[in-house]
């Protein structure tokens, strides 16, 4: 087929397709330079390390601690006028270790997102991703159960977030590259990831020792 | 303006050592970050402006795919080239920019009326140069950008094989169809 080119005049016309200007080097490198500070401000060792699971579980035993921590008692709740007029401090608390357990639930799901993007071609962790996002998916629904979900932005993408690793989940050995692909388009469609380090900014997921 | 395929061989062997820049960005090294970016920067910029030409546009993917290409760095198993696989990045990136970019547009105007990426307004006797680039612009996704890549920029059907994730037989026929597309669409200008 490479011995049937287009006419000459038409190849030189080809030619003229989009021609480039000269790459701007240094403004790209700026902004590259900027994100991989980034980067390294929010990892400082390799990613390709992280075990999944662990971080997982961890995020999992979290926002179950808190919750058992911050669960409602026997004792009667503020009515809502009282709560709109005068938020109770175990209130805000609550609200605070809601926020801080999403964050970090986020910034695991953002780790879980990339490393499985970045694999969608070789296909050799499926089984390793499953069971992370089998776990993510549990604290995924705890939160959409929770008074973190009551954030319209946060509910929306804990909602889209919930999709993608229903479909990572389900994962097997056996699935294709096509299946694969098909995640892959999905996260990229929804804006899943990019949403995910928007929420999350660089440097702020928080640790069990924050809280 | 650069100079097309005069000035640019994207088969000319790479002037630095990949593995020893790679081994040192995975230390941590931000100045051999530096090197990979000018080493592999304009072969991948210049393919994304081929594929949108538009300046700001193919900055912003070229910026994401090399953020990406560091940040999935560890991942490269040195199956191909690093060049061919920063530039599958790029393709990755561009392609879903351009995606989204149509989607957009069709919300936009509708379907009808969506015109096609990159299309410039009509004039009232197009030379050769701008029947072409409609044309081009005119194919479907698959086949303009192994049009671009092969005829365009000169890359092997091996390397947009290994660059798109397909065979190389796919990338020929498509080429082949491109051609025909294009044949087509411009046969007044086609010489005997």
């Amino acid at each position: 087929m490479d011995d049937d080119p287009l006419d000459e005049s038409l190849r030189a016309a080809a030619r003229e397709y989009h021609r480039p200007p000269d790459a701007p080097r240094e403004a790209m490198w700026r902004e590259i330079e900027r994100a991989r500070r980034l980067d390294r401000a929010r990892r400082p060792g390799p990613r390709r390390w992280i075990p999944w699971g662990a971080a997982a579980a961890a995020v999992l035993a979290l926002g179950i601690g808190i919750g058992r921590m911050w669960a409602p008692t026997g004792s009667p709740g503020p009515t809502p006028g009282t709560v709109a007029a005068r938020p109770e401090p175990a209130a805000r608390v609550n609200e605070t270790a809601y926020r801080l357990a999403t964050v970090e639930h986020l910034g695991q799901a953002e780790a879980l997102l990339t490393l499985f993007r970045a694999s969608v071609r070789t296909g050799s962790q499926e089984r390793l991703a499953s069971a992370t996002a089998r776990e993510l998916l549990a604290t995924n629904r705890l939160l959409l159960d929770s008074p973190a979900a009551r954030d319209r932005r946060t509910r929306l993408l804990l909602e889209d977030l919930e999709l993608v690793l229903a479909e990572i989940a389900q994962l097997t050995p056996q699935a294709t590259a096509g299946d694969r692909e098909l995640i892959r388009e999905g996260m990229e469609r929804g804006g899943v990831l990019s949403r995910l380090r928007t929420v999350v900014p660089a440097g702020t997921t928080p640790t069990r020792g924050d809280l | 303006m650069s100079d097309g395929r005069l000035t640019w061989n994207p088969h000319a062997p790479e002037p630095v050592d990949d593995r020893e820049l790679i081994g040192r960005v995975l230390a941590g090294d931000a100045r051999a970050e530096r090197e990979l970016y000018d080493a592999h920067v304009d072969r991948v910029f210049r393919l994304v402006y081929r594929m949108v030409g538009d300046s700001h546009r193919a900055q912003d993917y070229t910026q994401e795919a090399f953020i990406r290409g560091f940040r999935r760095l560890a991942d490269f198993r040195g199956d191909s080239a690093l060049s061919t696989w920063l530039c599958s990045i790029a393709i990755s990136v561009t392609l879903n920019g351009l995606r989204g970019l149509k989607r957009a547009r069709e919300r936009e105007v509708g379907l009808d009326q969506a015109p096609a990426i990159g299309a410039r307004p009509v004039e009232a006797d197009p030379d050769l140069k701008v029947r072409m680039r409609r044309a081009i612009d005119g194919l479907p996704e698959g086949y303009r950008t192994v049009f671009v890549m092969h005829d365009v920029e000169g890359y092997t059907h091996q390397e947009i094989a290994t660059t798109l994730g397909v065979q190389p037989g796919t990338s020929k026929a498509q080429l082949f169809r491109a051609r025909a597309r294009l044949r087509e669409a411009l046969a007044d200008f086609a010489r005997d």
